[in-house]
């Protein structure tokens, strides 16, 4: 049913920094964005998204893995898949100040291929619809922050790119702008049939704004699912992360200054299983698992049964009277 | 090809924009040129009664070598500046996601700028001319060739030092150096093979033979001529080679909007 507008395979990335370790930003990383779909990428700090969308962008040159926009690949055949993308990047200002709102837009379309005296209509329209027609001839540079996002978001659109992509899209915003922003794009992917994939650490824009999320760790895809279905993880009191490889006794550590959590180790010392009550700690615990060289296998909800609740509270008395306490 | 005369266009207009928009900038660079050179004039005026004169320290000579410097510095820092400006705007990222490729972006941007540059050097020369009261020989067939190949020469230091940029980010400083070694560039005499190979400085000799010396372009030896060229497209390709090979860094590093 699917029609798959960007498909991303195995992609790599590692960092080579002078006197110090690899950074390895990506780590075989595979994802599909279908057409007319919001596509969430959330992660971290540091998680690695930015690198993957400019791998996409075709502005980093991944080490390994394939990405094809539209069928086509992003290095190989590079002009023809540049025609299906934009992209707004992050904490970029991506449009020229010293132009107004309307030669911004007209630039950027000729940048695409497109003759702006061709596509006046939509250029007025995506002004009015952003909201800038009262800018249309301010340069760029005397709009708000906000306005200035809206503006690159319609410069990405106007081209007439199937595949939107935005990094952090919301970021350094205040929260009207914020909204506003996030009600612009539910309404694009519903009226005009674009891909949007944006990218962000806040878990509420991007369950107001995604149909679909990649939760993404340490440069690897650890969760991948409707933010429906997703939701229901974050409702349920427990999660299952299931861990390969040994814990450090400072990881083990700061896992269990978290509250409500439970460590348990089973078979003989390879398989982590952490049960945790409060979703607002879920980042944390990914975050610790990916500070050190543990492999995350699975994020699963977890129905409690006895013996596991059991099992947590046993787990919990053992980290002192304290987290006893809270249960 | 539609699509290219598309970009064009678009890259003109937005060129033309800036240039109406910021005028008084522009305005100010020229007058800031001009005052710079009456500097000069009136120095050179209080020691040119110490001995003879030749070709290259004649207040012609002078006149026109301060034009060259003024296209050479235009050619090469609006090809490393272009770069730069984009990154710090970010916008460079953009133009390497056009549909036309960077290389067809910049290009156009170049020959745009050079268009500009060659007004301004215009201007700058009829008002330098009108001030020194010396009016030199202004044979447009025989010089803007000779003009255009120095600006290719330039730009090929451009996009080498444009290409730097991109890995090294903070080498304004070096750009300040380069300010001055062009004037070495467009004002040694080619006297010997050395000198004759490096970038622009035969192409000088040439026209201030015809804006000095009254020649025209076929009046000129052949062999310089064809020198000249391959000169000016030697150090165009070797800088768009650094250039690509500096990108190419660029993206593994993950860097090329960074700045
Ligand atoms: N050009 C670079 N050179 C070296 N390391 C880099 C570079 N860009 C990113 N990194 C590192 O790679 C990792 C992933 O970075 P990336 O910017 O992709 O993450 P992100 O998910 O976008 O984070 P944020 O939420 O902070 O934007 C980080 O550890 C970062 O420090
Ligand atoms: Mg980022």
């Amino acid at each position: 049913m699917a029609d798959t507008i960007l498909k991303v395979e195995n992609l790599s990335k590692t960092y080579k920094v002078r006197k110090s370790a690899p950074i390895k930003a990506v780590d075989c990383i595979s994802l599909e964005a279908y057409r007319g779909e919001i596509l969430g990428v959330l992660g971290p700090n540091g998680a690695g998204k930015t690198t993957t969308v400019k791998m996409i962008c075709g502005l980093i040159k991944p080490d390994s893995g394939s990405i094809l926009i539209n069928g086509k690949d992003n290095f190989k055949q590079r002009s023809a898949a540049m025609e299906h993308i934009s992209a707004v990047l992050e904490g970029n200002r991506n449009i020229y100040w010293r132009l107004t709102v309307r030669e911004n837009l007209e630039f950027f379309a000729g940048l695409k291929g497109k003759d702006p005296r061709a596509i006046k209509k939509e250029i007025d329209y995506y002004i009015d619809f952003f909201g800038l027609g009262t800018k249309k001839n301010e340069t760029a540079s005397k709009l708000s922050r906000g306005m200035q996002q809206k503006l690159a978001i319609a410069v990405a659109m106007v081209t007439g790119s199937e595949l939107v992509l935005l990094d952090e899209p919301t970021l350094g915003l205040d929260v009207k702008a914020s909204y506003d922003i996030r009600d612009l794009l539910k309404q694009i992917a519903a009226e005009n049939g674009r891909t949007v994939l944006l990218t962000s650490h806040d878990m509420n824009v991007v369950q107001d704004t995604c149909q679909r999320v990649i939760i993404i760790n340490s440069g690897r895809i650890i969760a991948q699912d409707k933010v429906s279905n997703l939701m229901r993880l974050f409702d349920v009191k427990a999660f299952k992360f299931v861990a390969e490889g040994r814990l450090s006794e400072n990881l083990k550590q700061a896992l269990t200054q978290i509250p409500h959590l439970a460590l348990v180790e089973e078979e003989v010392d390879t398989i982590i299983t952490l049960n945790l009550e409060e979703p607002r700690n879920f980042y944390r615990v990914v975050e610790l698992l990916g500070s050190e060289d543990v492999s995350l296998l699975s994020i699963n909800r977890q129905e409690l049964n006895f013996e596991q609740v059991f099992m947590e509270i046993l787990g919990r008395s053992e980290n002192g009277g304290e987290k006893m306490a809270a249960l | 090809m539609a699509k290219k005369w598309l970009l064009f266009k678009q890259l003109a207009i937005k060129s033309w924009i800036m240039f109406r928009r910021y005028f008084f900038n522009s305005l100010g660079g020229i007058i800031t040129l001009y005052v710079i050179f009456l500097v000069i004039f009136l120095g050179y005026k209080g020691i040119a009664g110490l001995g003879p004169t030749d070709q290259y320290l004649s207040i012609e000579g002078i006149l026109v070598g301060y034009i060259l410097w003024y296209l050479a510095l235009a050619a090469y820092q609006d090809v490393a500046y272009t770069i730069q400006n984009e990154a710090k705007q970010g916008t460079l990222e953009q133009l390497y996601m056009s549909v036309h490729g960077f290389g067809w972006v910049i290009g156009f941007q170049q020959i745009i700028n050079a268009f500009y540059s060659l007004l301004i050097a215009g201007i700058l020369a009829f008002f330098l001319m009108l001030t020194t009261g010396k009016w030199l020989n202004i044979d447009l067939l025989s010089l803007l060739p000779l003009l255009t190949l120095e600006l290719i020469c330039f730009a090929g230091v451009g996009f080498a030092l444009g290409g730097l940029m991109l890995i090294f980010k903070r080498i304004d400083s070096y750009m300040q150096i380069v300010q001055f070694v062009l004037i070495f560039f467009v004002a040694a005499p080619p006297s010997n093979w050395l000198l004759r190979l490096m970038p622009g400085t035969l192409g000088a000799s040439l026209i201030q033979k015809v804006m000095n010396g009254g020649e025209a372009l076929w009046q000129l030896a052949w062999q310089d001529l064809l020198l000249t060229v391959g000169v000016a497209l030697a150090y165009l390709l070797l800088g768009v080679a650094i250039y690509r090979i500096c990108e190419r860094k660029a993206m593994k590093s993950g860097t090329l909007g960074h700045y």
